[in-house]
């Protein structure tokens, strides 16, 4: 098959650098007025993991769209072998040897691995279904390539790890030559992320290719050969892991300007975050105790326990973070401090009032700001405008209501400054919310949570989807609420940025909390066994 | 159900956002217009006696007004609920007991003076038409019970009511149909102008007027907006979801109740089985063709009732079936929501 390439690829024109597996040449997309991808140029060489970093908005994933045909590009070839081919949609890419694997898996929950794995293509048992064949193939692939899996296990009990797996083994079966992976390590622990990368490189032993699409300067390093970085929907530079370093990575990422220093110093902390082990927990122990939280238990939306037996608690000025894979109890618990899920048993002690079985809307009289880790779920009013959401949960205080109604000029001078403090793009303050980009609809969702100058800040994954000067504004903005006294719970996929910004973690598994580590303390993969349940504290 | 688009596309100017109107207005008056043709009459001669009725003389445009306040009502009625969420589809059964429990008050107090009687009547109405809904509200709050189902089904209970009221307990054998006795004179909208026109009008226009401002600018109106744009958002910062539902239907009731106490204190003077009509349909074809849009609903529901009178001078002068008009109105209805559609294909296209 190798052969076949190398003979294929000797073209006139092809780039001096040698043997593309595939190129991509002026790429143009625009939606409407916004141009999301200007004229990219990029070129994967044959058995190399290749990295396509950039920030949210560069046209990383938009690129990759384009590439598997769920885009169709304004301009632009695509070349594989370097010959041109035509990909209309992910039919033509799958048959051209592509393979992508989403971030949201795409899988039948009731069926079983096997059966997941060949949905859609045709056997050739047909019209009988005899999966044996696509069996050993299924476990040839997953033995060769490190991807340890049951075929006749029912994928809905999986964890997302081997869901993952699963659906690499799904791209491979089909024949893939180049595998897009978008975002691949968002839930997954340390240690999983390392069985991933292990896997990464056979495919890439055996002959093929590998697209790695991250925002993680850490992980480039750690697994890619070489990467391109895109930032505004331009590739800024192509570079090999000899040649380069996370610092000139970040710096790349965000461009040059000398107002971006700081930016970069942050994405290089966070690109390293090793270094910053030795510095002791900045909260002195006399501090006021905000919230204290004893033997909490709280149920899921199937009224199943989700979160037994938890109790902490959080100092004036502290940040408390909880690290754990998604679907652990973060949501049940992050809820029932908020006011918005009833605990089913236990207390909760905001600044000294027990606060169980209070409305929400005490809670939040209390001081309780709570950003939600769905935003579009649990955060925005879509069809109403960005004042009224700023409003939301303060509609009844006394400085929007003027007796029984809202007071249009005091609401609107808060959108006024909301907007430009928190550099929400729109045309106005009356856009309506549902309109705007995910990035602006969590500033709004963040002006609204900080101005009402919060006693206990709960943040779920709140900088998600955020690009790095986005995520930079909310650590800071974090920092200033910290200052001014509150107490904060993070709660986090993202273990980066729980050892940066938390002075202690907990780990929370299957709603328990397995662990507790203060800064200082802090080891990625220590915290990953306990996020994955294979140890656990006494 | 919830799939029906209930908001303009966002981010048109306001004439652009006006177009489709005016468009789906002109495909409905054409495609009726080639059935009218098939039919053997001269649609133009049709057409202008449907929509110069109301304007030519002083008695259509007072016979239009009279119709535009059930219409106006019943729109309310079915666009208060919408806006947090929920379906009134009860219009006509709180109409029909809102009329019953007015006419009650008119005949069992019908001694009183009218300062007294009047407004007692009117409350009562009001008041009634609320509990009503409220039956379904609380069906719906307690047991989880879907409203559009228990709305309807309590129509059907209210066309008993009536019955029972007009034909047993306070029927009128003079009458010749199923209706009750007058109630006292003081009980009757005082009449205004010549032609006389029923200062129901009057009351009519500020309920509206106190709806638009009250769901666009007050606290209550701000959560019922917030409820009906996101019921987890709104529950998660704190406004009591359930509590904002029930309230919105039992407005929505009092509302249609209203509209009941009105037609009976100035259009008939009495409880008449059938005077439901078909406004409950009407009302929910204009909250749709106002898409939710309180404020649009007043004009909506005028251009419906100015249709509505046309309707019997078109029979009277080319001959066409007045249920012709109803197909007009539902084309329109129809080319509105069409409308959605092909934005947003366009919208798609252009990207």
């Amino acid at each position: 098959m190798s052969e076949r390439r190398l003979s294929a690829t000797v073209e006139p024109g092809a780039t001096p650098a040698g043997l593309h597996l595939l190129e991509m040449r002026g790429i143009r997309k625009t939606f409407g007025p916004v141009v999301a991808l200007d004229g990219v140029d990029f070129e994967v060489g044959a058995r190399e993991v290749h990295g396509l970093l950039g920030g949210n908005g560069a046209g990383k994933t938009t690129l990759m769209n384009v590439l598997y045909g769920l885009y169709r590009p304004d301009a632009g070839s695509v070349h594989l072998d370097g010959r041109q081919v035509t990909i209309r949609a992910p039919r033509d890419a799958i048959a051209a040897g592509i393979g992508m694997v989403h971030q949201n898996f795409l899988q039948v929950d009731s069926y079983t691995v096997a059966e997941n794995i060949v949905l859609g293509t045709r056997q050739p048992t047909f019209p009988v279904l005899d999966l044996s064949a696509a069996k050993a193939r299924i476990a040839e692939l997953s033995e060769r390539f490190g991807l340890a899996v049951d075929p006749d296990v029912r994928v809905e009990n999986l964890s997302v790890g081997v869901r993952q797996r699963v659906e690499i083994l799904k791209a491979l079966f089909r024949g893939a030559r180049l595998l897009v992976l978008d975002e691949p390590t968002t839930n997954l622990t340390p240690q999983e992320v390392d069985a991933l990368f292990g896997s990464l490189r056979a495919i890439v032993e055996g002959g093929m290719s590998v697209i790695f699409i991250t925002h993680k300067i850490r992980e480039t390093m750690a697994v890619c050969d070489r990467m391109t970085i895109m930032r505004d929907g331009r590739r800024i530079a192509t570079l090999a892991r000899e040649e380069t370093s996370a610092r000139q990575l970040a710096a790349a990422m965000v461009g040059e300007a000398a107002e971006r220093e700081p930016v970069v110093a942050v994405v290089g902390e966070a690109a390293t975050v090793a270094d910053r082990q030795g510095e002791a927990p900045g909260v002195p122990e006399d501090a006021p105790r905000r919230i204290v939280v004893e033997g909490l238990s709280a149920h899921n939306d199937h009224g199943v326990r989700a979160v037994h037996d938890c109790s902490f608690e959080i100092r004036a000025g502290e940040i408390l973070g909880v690290a754990g894979v998604a679907g652990n109890g973060q949501v049940e618990l992050a809820e029932s401090l908020a006011g918005v899920r009833p605990a089913v048993a236990g207390r909760v002690l905001l600044d000294g009032v027990d606060m169980v079985g209070r409305p929400t809307a005490a809670w939040l009289e209390a001081g309780v700001a709570y950003v939600p880790e769905d935003r579009h779920r649990d955060g925005i009013l879509p069809t109403l405008s960005i004042a009224e959401n700023l409003i939301l949960g303060a509609q009844r205080s006394r400085r929007f209501r003027r007796g029984r109604f809202i007071d249009p000029g005091a609401a609107g001078a808060v959108a006024a400054v909301a907007m430009s403090t928190y550099e929400i793009k729109a045309s106005g303050a009356a856009t309506a919310a549902g309109t705007l980009s995910g990035g602006n609809m969590q500033r709004v969702i963040l002006a609204r949570t900080f101005s009402r100058r919060p006693g206990l800040l709960i943040l779920h994954n709140p900088t998600r989807g955020l690009d790095i000067r986005s995520t930079e504004f909310v650590y800071d903005r974090v920092r200033e609420a910290t200052q001014a006294g509150a107490a904060v719970l993070l709660l986090s996929e993202d273990l980066d940025e729980l050892t940066l910004l938390a002075d202690r973690i907990l780990v929370l598994y299957r709603g328990r909390i397995a662990g507790e580590r203060r800064r200082g303390g802090y080891d990625q993969y220590e915290l990953g066994r306990l996020m994955a349940g294979v140890e656990a504290d006494t | 159900m919830t799939s029906i688009a209930i908001r303009a596309p966002r981010g048109l100017p306001a004439l652009g956002r006006l177009l489709p109107y005016v468009l789906a207005v002109l495909a409905a008056f054409a495609v009726a217009g080639i059935a009218i043709l098939a039919m053997g009459h001269d649609p133009l001669l049709a057409y202008r006696s449907i929509l110069t009725t109301s304007f030519k003389t002083p008695f259509g445009f007072v016979e239009t007004m009279h119709k535009w306040v059930p219409l106006v009502l019943q729109a309310v009625a079915f666009t208060i609920p919408l806006t947090a969420g929920k379906y009134n589809i009860g219009g006509e059964g709180q109409l029909l007991v809102g009329a019953t429990g007015a006419t009650a008050v008119g005949i069992l107090l019908s001694d009183l003076p009218m300062a007294a009687l009047l407004p007692l009547l009117i409350v009562t109405g009001t008041v009634v038409g609320g509990v009503w809904a409220g039956v379904a509200a609380w069906l719906m709050h307690r047991f989880g019970i879907n409203e559009i189902l228990s709305t309807v089904l309590l129509n059907f209970v209210s066309f008993g009511v009536v019955d029972y009221i007009a034909s047993e307990v306070w029927s009128d054998p003079a009458a010749g149909h199923p209706s009750t006795i007058p109630i006292g004179d003081g009980g009757l909208l005082p009449l205004l102008g010549r032609p006389p026109m029923h200062t129901g009008v009057i009351l009519a226009a500020v309920v509206v007027g106190v709806a638009i401002v009250w769901m666009r600018r007050s606290v209550g109106g701000y959560e019922l907006r917030a409820v009906g744009a996101n019921a987890r958002a709104a529950q998660v910062h704190g406004i009591r979801v359930g509590r904002v539902a029930v309230g919105a239907l039992v407005i929505g009731g009092a509302v249609a109740g209203l509209s009941g106490a009105i037609e009976v204190a100035g259009v008939h003077g009495k409880l008449l089985e059938g005077m439901q009509s078909n406004y409950l349909l009407l009302g929910i074809i204009i909250g749709l063709i106002a898409r939710g849009n309180i404020l649009a609903v007043p004009f909506v529901a005028f251009g419906i009732a100015v249709l509505e009178v046309g309707a019997s001078a078109m029979q009277r002068s080319a001959g066409v079936p007045s249920e012709m008009v109803l197909i007009v109105e539902a084309l329109i209805l129809v080319f509105v929501l069409l409308s959605d559609v092909l934005a947003a294909r366009l919208g798609r296209a252009r990207s």
